[in-house]
């Protein structure tokens, strides 16, 4: 048996549906996207459940990768019963969307959710009423207070029907559908659905054509918003009839504060700055305090064992992946991904979206696109994922080569152990500044070079609302975890290559090999070309292997100031980590993620050779 | 009293009170109207106790908030339809205003908003002054007769409109908008617009957060 939950992005779907299921989650990749599906298994009455969380949608008639991936499972019927969640704050928009689903006509109920919040606006809504106008049981619930939540399975199972209603189109709509209908013999949701010029089927698309340019020469409007607008009256209608509004109770605005240039653009920039010395502070001692404990009660255990030198080396290097995996992961990206999870679950993101728009446009972006650029302070490799969230391949490129350069949490690591260690807390934030300004410059250059046209941010606020400790955890363990998912396997097998490259005397080679570049033009010992290369692998294994390789762990014995900030820098700027490179090239071909890789290296270079020609 | 003489009065008023400095009295409708003083005054009261419009103590009489509202929706209605019966179908204009006189009352908002949208491609300004005829009910103009107000867009308003959407131009972008309730027809309100023209509308009660140039491809009517 499969259920799965629908609805628009924010109702509380997810919510629902980690109450449901506990914390076993499987997160599936749907076959040829990079949109996640969340699986779990529930026991229920002695049968297995699989339920299902689809991403959040607005529409099912859209071309984004998450309605593609929605429309298909429908049409597959990817799932025995649907559960259709609502959002009672925001019924008459949610009604749209389940107005597109019903013409599907699987089994489903519907679950009203947030009705805590709807109330708390001085809005009811007439379940029973609904229940009777679109023909499918209609549950009442408060997921945040965890109500009802118990009854939406047994519900689910016992009384789960096709719905019964139906949108009055407009009549040449009408005449359209049944005329595809007689002609390429298709439902009704798909004749629909190629009107507007969208869909599997290329043969139904073609028919539809010609009559869909018939209709918008008649209205003067696309069919797409002949269809949307019937849609929404039906929608308008329903709502009206099942809502009950008391007239709203002033309260204070929060978005007052929030969403005007002052203060909320120095509030934004205060808030994003906090989150990041936040993250600097608590990482790097939480690090020390994992590392330590990791070396003493696991590793110098493990080299007393005395194995023959090539397993002893293989043991060493899966153990120092682990060990690395682990002080970057937990004391970084996960404090990251807390402060981040507070941020989308206040609503404040949306808020930080709203307020960066313009600054986005001068290079070449808009709004959304300072959420992936957050998230890269984290880690690159779901900020390259929430690429998806950008509209145009434009900005998709735009956004890719400035998210490689944003200082994520492993140069972070870097930044923190050598230059903060070294040479002062505030030379590291000088790094900071000059990759912001490299960024900028950057983003300058490639928006005037990228072509294609500019799309601009549409984007739905959500609500202000008090972050539960709880959810925010959830949240952002469900998220390391997919790091650790990408990330460890990597790490581990990347380790061993090295390790064993180290065995068989080829990091020398190497390093001779590059010697004149390291030594003349950056001004660094020999060995740091070695350290640099390391940093491909992972960007804090540079730090950690200058520090082997120098044979101290007191680098500012060994380097002097400038070497150490020339190595910092360069390391930072210097070509995206393989993990980076390896969803880049899935997210966005071949072609961007050589141009970001090559780009980044030269960038790295250039930066370190002035520095050693200004300093000398 | 019935609808229609009500949405009559409603409308005459509101141009006598656009065109004049003061509002009119009893009279002044009277003489406009070329109808008996006795009967406007008891239709007058009706009115004012319907809560459509005041009379003060000094004979003024004042339209309510729900009083305008109808009377501008007459207004556009018959504008739109005598538009319609003169550019389109090539009638005489003064028979049109008749004409548009007796439709105003049947017509719904739905069918006058897709009307205006029909004309407005085709170059056609509503509410461009006509040569109205003198026997209609009152002598129409355009109380709405803004040139700026034809190709209005949601970046053009200011904080705190309510406008209502009447076309969005371009295809790809469009469709987000619609899903997310920004459909011809539907009321819009600004919470929010930043000094470069970013915005966030109220639709559906959600907030939408707008960059300039979606706003400005989204055409807009004062409601």
């Amino acid at each position: 048996m499969k259920i799965a939950l629908l609805g628009n992005p924010g109702v509380g779907k997810s919510l629902i549906f980690n109450q449901l299921t506990g914390l076993g989650v499987e997160v599936n990749k749907y076959p040829g996207s990079t949109v996640t599906l969340e699986c779990g298994n529930v026991c229920y009455k002695k049968e297995k459940i699989e339920l299902i969380d689809l991403p959040g949608v607005y529409s099912l008639d859209g071309n984004s990768e998450e309605e593609v991936l929605v429309r298909r499972f429908l049409e597959k019927k990817g799932a025995d019963i649907i559960i259709a969640v609502l959002d009672a704050t925001k019924l008459e928009r949610n009604l749209y969307l389940l107005a597109q689903v019903a013409e599907y006509s699987q089994p489903m109920i519907a679950i009203v959710n947030r009705i805590d919040d709807a109330e708390g606006e001085g809005q009811v809504v007439d379940t029973g009423r609904l229940a009777e106008i679109i023909g499918i049981d209609v549950l009442p619930t408060a997921a945040s207070l965890g109500k009802n939540i118990d009854r939406i399975l047994p519900l689910a199972l016992s009384s789960a029907r096709e719905p019964v209603l139906f949108i009055p189109y407009d009549h040449h709509v009408e005449a359209a559908t049944r005329t595809l209908e007689k002609t390429m013999g298709t439902p009704r949701y798909k004749n629909l659905l190629a009107l507007q010029e969208e869909g599997d089927e290329l043969a139904l698309r073609d028919a539809a054509l010609s009559i869909s340019r018939e209709i918008e020469q008649r209205h003067r409007m696309s069919v797409s918003q002949i269809i949307a607008t019937n849609r929404h009256n039906f929608a308008r209608t329903v709502a009206e009839e099942v809502v009950k509004k008391s007239p709203e109770k002033r309260q204070f605005d929060l978005d007052r504060v929030l969403t005007r240039s002052f203060p909320g653009i120095p509030l934004l920039c205060l808030i994003l700055f906090s989150l990041l010395l936040a993250v600097f502070v608590i990482g790097s001692a939480m690090e020390a305090l994992i590392v330590q404990t990791f070396t003493a009660y696991i590793i110098n255990p493990f080299m007393t064992l005395a194995l023959p030198p090539l397993f002893q080396k293989l043991g060493f290097s899966v153990l120092v992946a682990l060990e690395a995996g682990l002080g970057i992961a937990f004391p970084f990206v996960f404090t990251f991904y807390v402060g981040l999870s507070i941020l989308e679950d206040t609503g404040y993101m949306t808020r930080a979206a709203f307020l960066a728009d313009r600054a986005m446009h001068r290079i070449g972006l808009h709004g959304e696109a300072l959420i992936p650029m957050v998230i890269g302070f984290g880690c690159t490799v779901p900020a390259v994922l929430s690429l998806r969230l950008l509209k145009t391949r434009r900005e998709q490129t735009i956004a890719a080569f400035l998210i490689t350069m944003v200082p994520c949490s492993a140069r972070t690591v870097v930044i923190a152990g050598i230059v903060a260690a070294f040479v002062g807390i505030f030379w590291a934030f000088s790094i900071y500044l000059v990759v912001f300004v490299l960024i900028i410059i950057t983003a300058v250059v490639i928006s005037r070079m990228t072509p294609g046209d500019q799309f601009g941010m549409i984007v739905e606020m959500s609500p202000l609302k008090m972050p539960r400790a709880r959810f925010v955890l959830q949240k952002s363990w469900l998220r390391i975890k997919e790091f650790l998912f990408i990330a460890m396997p990597l790490l581990i097998v990347t380790s061993i290559a090295l390790g064993l490259f180290q065995y068989f005397g080829l990091i020398d080679v190497f390093q001779q090999a590059v010697a004149p570049i390291t030594v003349s033009l950056l001004g660094l010992p020999a060995y740091a070309s070695t350290a640099l290369l390391f940093g491909i692998f992972r960007k804090e294994l540079a730090f950690e292997t200058l520090a082997v390789l120098a044979g101290t762990a007191d680098l500012g014995s060994v380097m002097t100031s400038v070497q150490l900030y020339t190595f910092a820098l360069v390391s930072v700027l210097f070509i995206p980590c393989i993990s980076t490179i390896a969803v880049l090239y899935r997210q966005m071909g071949a072609k961007v993620t050589i141009l970001a890789s090559v780009y980044t290296v030269f960038l790295g270079m250039m930066i370190g050779v002035l520095i050693n020609i200004l300093m000398k | 009293m019935l609808p229609s003489l009500r949405e009559d009065y409603l409308e005459a008023i509101l141009l006598y009170t656009s065109r004049h400095p003061v509002p009119p009295s009893c009279q002044d409708i009277a003489t406009a109207q070329h109808l008996p003083e006795p009967d406007v005054s008891a239709h007058l009261a009706e009115l004012a106790a319907a809560g459509d419009l005041t009379v003060s103590a000094t004979g003024a009489v004042v339209l309510s908030e729900t009083g305008r509202e109808t009377g501008q929706r007459v207004i556009k209605k018959h504008e739109t339809l005598q538009c319609f019966l003169t550019e389109i179908l090539g009638m005489d204009s003064s028979f049109a205003s008749n004409e548009a006189c007796r439709i105003e009352h049947a017509v719904s908002d739905e069918t006058i908003g897709r009307l205006g949208n029909y004309l407005r491609p085709s170059g056609i300004q509503v509410g461009t002054p006509g040569n109205l005829s003198e026997n209609a009910v009152y002598h129409s103009s355009c109380i709405t007769n803004d040139p700026k107000g034809i190709s209005l867009t949601l970046a053009d308003c200011e904080e705190g409109d309510r406008v209502v959407v009447r076309a969005i131009s371009g295809r790809s972008c469009a469709k987000r908008l619609l899903d997310l309730g920004v459909v011809p027809g539907q009321q819009v309100s600004i919470k929010r617009k930043l000094s470069n023209r970013s915005l966030v509308v109220q639709v559906k009660s959600c907030d939408v957060a707008l960059s300039p140039e979606i706003a400005s491809a989204i055409f807009v009517e004062r409601g």
